[in-house]
């Protein structure tokens, strides 16, 4: 039997309470009991119970390693219980599991913990986004991050707060950046030792971005990374005149980290203005990067960068996915990525040096990738006045719902779009806080654009299968050792891939668009499958 | 009880607001009036937010051509000004005041005024004879709604002389594949025992799919219990440069035109 700790303690009846918590303590356990550690943290990936971070572990794999709800049983999968957030907009978090509840936070600035036994809220957090705050792309929210018994989110405005996990009231709240200017945050925080990592938005603001470490215990920075380098700078050079001071470069989802470097890795977005690469010549570093950061200092161990000059806002803010992989014969300690700009990459997640790329979706701007790393442009595919046709389009191949490895099968799995856009250049003057794109894009008349789930070799880039979804892809993923993979569709359709076939094996109609990523973990003794869609957040598991 | 009483103690302080509110509204004058530089930065944010309605060059697409200088909220600045702040109710034109700041909206004001000199492609097509055809030869009546007659396969044009150019509608009807809404593509289903229907997709994903067929049934097939289920990127509307001659295009361009502006 397990029960509730009481959210707080009246002074009056304070003894009465110590005393029945403390009998109830000799046969109950209560729910979150167990604090989330550091060392609980870097071995979340094989805690199968739970789901302690926003890629389950530090490699970013989602992967659960339980196998109850396998290919055999998955067509009997029934819904447990639905929470209905009754909030606008889309949910495109991954959940937190620990011990009995599980923490969500949803679009807006609003955060729950739920009862994994019933669904019901044990608290709600919430806070007002100021009305001036309209930065780009909605009011999404990723995820927390936790340590102790604390969670940490981020607020649409530009704030990190830390929650406790017991009641949800605000321990602190910190500022991050000024909306004001366009920053926006939305990406779920990485928990590194006692700092919790975040990114920001407002590349298409003409932010200059970064990457930030703040201490748990109180909120202060402890480090900053600027992603646009100043004059002066190691890649400084790559910015023409003034332009750095608006080149964009966000971070606005979340990287992962090896701790045997203790080196962190961060996916960087496109330079600003988007598509008028006219106004910043250079290879604009660090944008459309991936950077690796010293964990301690947030200094640069080292970087690559996927698409030199972007012009197509082709962000490589993918996952970094580390994976220990044989490529070529040599076992190799690898980042990989499925970068927006239609290339699948291996990266030595050591020194940076470029392994090899591949295409997965049709690409018409590079003829490959060359040995260095670099593309082999073609020539006439930038944006003009007139418009350009390019492939992949605007939101790339793959864009950035978090993706899935899974050590079982070997493959790499993440959602692609195989389509192309027009682009078109613009002038606009910059004005803080406006919108900075000078572009804008369209979509061709009778392109036939399809969406994937594609499984790939991530030693070699190979494409072993495609499962196209005809109503668009929208979701995260999730790898299970049960030989499933989960994902869902644009139309609402959460379901069951076998994770070495095209196959779908099961499928649930949630009535809303599935944008968030599914996560498992086993409660009482049960394998659970969660995950969210429309405003709404649900669980799955197999009949009793 | 209680929602009596606010409305009691508001409609007053309404009643005064509201012609302060529409003074001010006509109060309002373009600060970039003539504003050259002003134009231009208003070019790049309607090449940003409006061209995937009205065209890069404003000549109109799935919203109206904004060259021709006439419009239908009014021809002042402060009218299009309320239109672009405000949107257009019952048509795809959205409110960008929470969006854009209010220079913004003058500036792409500058610029539809600079770009509005070319007087609109006259149509020179009898109205009262494109109605007859829309009922009857052309039968678009068949699948289009128009006042509350006629089929529902299609979109309903009560007011599509409101939200769509000239040019565009003259393409509808002759090249119907050039662009259509979704919604409106089409669905082939073979069943088992090698029925076809054919309809306007409702819903199509890789588990199930709905659809309209031309007679406005309404079919549901799982996927695992037909033989195929295919899309394909055309109307089921015909193309009628064929089947009508050039004048009768012109007159039935001309009801379609008519159609929502009569208020």
């Amino acid at each position: 039997m397990r029960t509730f700790l009481a959210p707080s303690i009246h002074a009056a009846g304070a003894l009465v309470w110590i005393v029945l918590l403390a009998t109830m303590s000799v046969v109950t356990v209560a729910f979150g009991a167990e604090a989330i550690t550091s060392e609980r943290l870097l071995s979340a990936q094989k805690d199968a119970e739970n789901w302690l971070m926003y890629g389950k572990g530090y490699s970013a794999w989602r992967y659960s390693e339980l196998s109850e709800i396998d290919a055999s049983n998955v067509a009997k999968l029934v819904p447990q219980w639905i929470f209905q957030s009754g909030l606008e907009g889309k949910s495109q978090t991954t959940p937190l599991v620990n011990d009995g509840l599980m923490y969500i936070t949803g679009p807006s600035n609003h955060a729950w913990a739920l009862d994994l036994l019933t669904g019901r809220p044990t608290w709600h957090y919430s806070a007002t986004v100021p009305k001036e705050a309209h930065g780009c792309c909605g009011q999404p929210n990723r995820g927390f991050a936790a340590l102790g018994d604390r969670l940490f989110k981020v607020n649409y405005e530009g704030t990190l707060v830390a929650l406790d996990a017991k009641t949800g009231d605000a321990l602190w709240e910190t500022f991050i950046a000024d909306y004001k200017k366009g920053y926006s945050a939305t990406g779920a925080p990485l928990l590194v030792k006692n700092m919790v990592v975040v990114g920001i938005a407002g590349a298409e603001f003409g932010t200059r971005d970064f990457l930030d470490a703040y201490d748990v215990e109180i909120g202060k920075r402890v480090w900053r990374f600027w992603t646009i380098p100043e004059p002066g700078e190691p890649g400084g050079d790559t910015w023409g005149g003034d332009s750095w001071k608006r080149g964009g470069g966000s971070t606005w989802t979340t990287g992962t980290y090896d701790p045997d470097l203790n080196l962190i890795y961060w996916g960087t977005g496109n330079p600003g203005p988007d598509m008028d690469g006219d106004v910043r010549p250079g290879d604009n570093l660090y944008s459309c990067s991936l950077i690796a950061l010293d964990a301690d200092t947030g200094k640069l161990k080292w970087h690559f960068q996927f698409t030199p000059h972007d012009v197509h806002d082709w962000d490589a803010v993918a996952d970094p996915v580390l994976a220990d992989l044989n490529i070529k014969g040599n076992p190799t300690k690898a980042v990989i990525q499925a970068n927006r700009n239609g290339f699948f990459y291996a990266l030595d997640r050591a020194s940076g040096k470029f392994l090899f790329a591949r295409a997965y979706t049709e690409v018409d701007w590079a003829d490959g990738i060359a040995t260095d790393g670099k593309p082999i442009l073609i020539p006439g595919k930038d944006p003009t006045e007139e418009g350009t046709k390019a492939c992949p389009g605007l939101g790339g191949g793959h864009n950035w719902h978090p993706t899935a490895y899974s050590p079982q099968t070997g493959l790499y799995y993440f959602d692609s779009r195989n389509g192309c856009q027009i682009f078109y250049k613009t002038t606009q003057g910059f004005v803080e806080g406006q919108w900075s794109q000078a572009s804008t894009t369209d979509r061709i008349t009778g392109d036939p654009s399809t969406s994937s789930i594609l499984a790939v070799d991530p030693a070699t880039g190979e494409t072993k299968w495609n499962f196209e979804l005809i109503a668009g892809s929208a979701s995260g993923l999730l790898a299970t050792a049960g030989g499933l993979v989960f994902g869902g569709d644009g139309d609402g359709n959460f379901m069951a891939i076998d994770a070495r076939a095209d196959k779908p094996l099961w499928r649930f109609q949630p009535g809303g668009s599935v944008r968030g990523s599914p996560i498992s973990y086993r409660f009482r003794g049960k394998q659970y499958i969660a995950v969210a869609a429309g405003s709404a957040w649900l669980t799955f598991a197999l009949p009793d | 009880m209680l929602a009596l009483k606010i409305a009691v103690n508001i409609l007053p302080a309404l009643l005064v607001l509201i012609p302060l509110l529409c003074l001010a509204q006509q109060e309002r004058a373009n600060p970039f009036h003539g504003d050259a530089e002003a134009a231009e930065a208003g070019r790049g944010a309607f090449r940003i937010y409006c061209r995937p309605c009205h065209g890069i060059d404003a000549k109109g697409g799935r919203g109206p051509d904004l060259t021709t200088g006439n419009y239908l909220a009014g021809n002042r600045d402060e009218d299009l000004f309320g239109v672009i702040a405000v949107g257009v109710s019952g048509t795809d034109m959205p409110e960008y005041e929470d969006r854009l700041p209010e220079e913004t909206i003058w500036s792409i004001v500058s610029y539809i005024r600079m770009i509005a000199s070319e007087g609109e492609t006259p149509v020179t097509g009898d109205p009262m004879v494109g109605e007859k055809l829309f009922w009857e030869k052309a039968q678009c009546g068949s699948c289009h709604r128009a006042g509350g007659r006629g089929g529902r396969l299609g979109p309903d044009l009560t007011t599509v002389g409101r939200s769509r150019s000239a040019a565009y509608l003259r393409q509808s009807m002759t090249d119907p594949n050039a662009d259509f809404s979704r919604g409106y593509q089409t669905l082939i289903v073979v069943t088992l025992d090698g029925g076809k229907i054919e309809g306007i997709e409702k819903n199509y994903d890789n588990f199930s799919a709905q659809l309209m067929d031309s007679q406005e049934n309404f079919h549901s097939y799982l996927s695992s219990e037909v033989r195929s289920i295919k899309r394909e990127l055309r109307s089921l509307m015909p193309a009628y440069g064929g089947s009508l001659s050039a004048q009768e295009i012109d007159d039935l361009l001309a009801y379609l035109v008519s159609l929502g502006r009569e208020e």
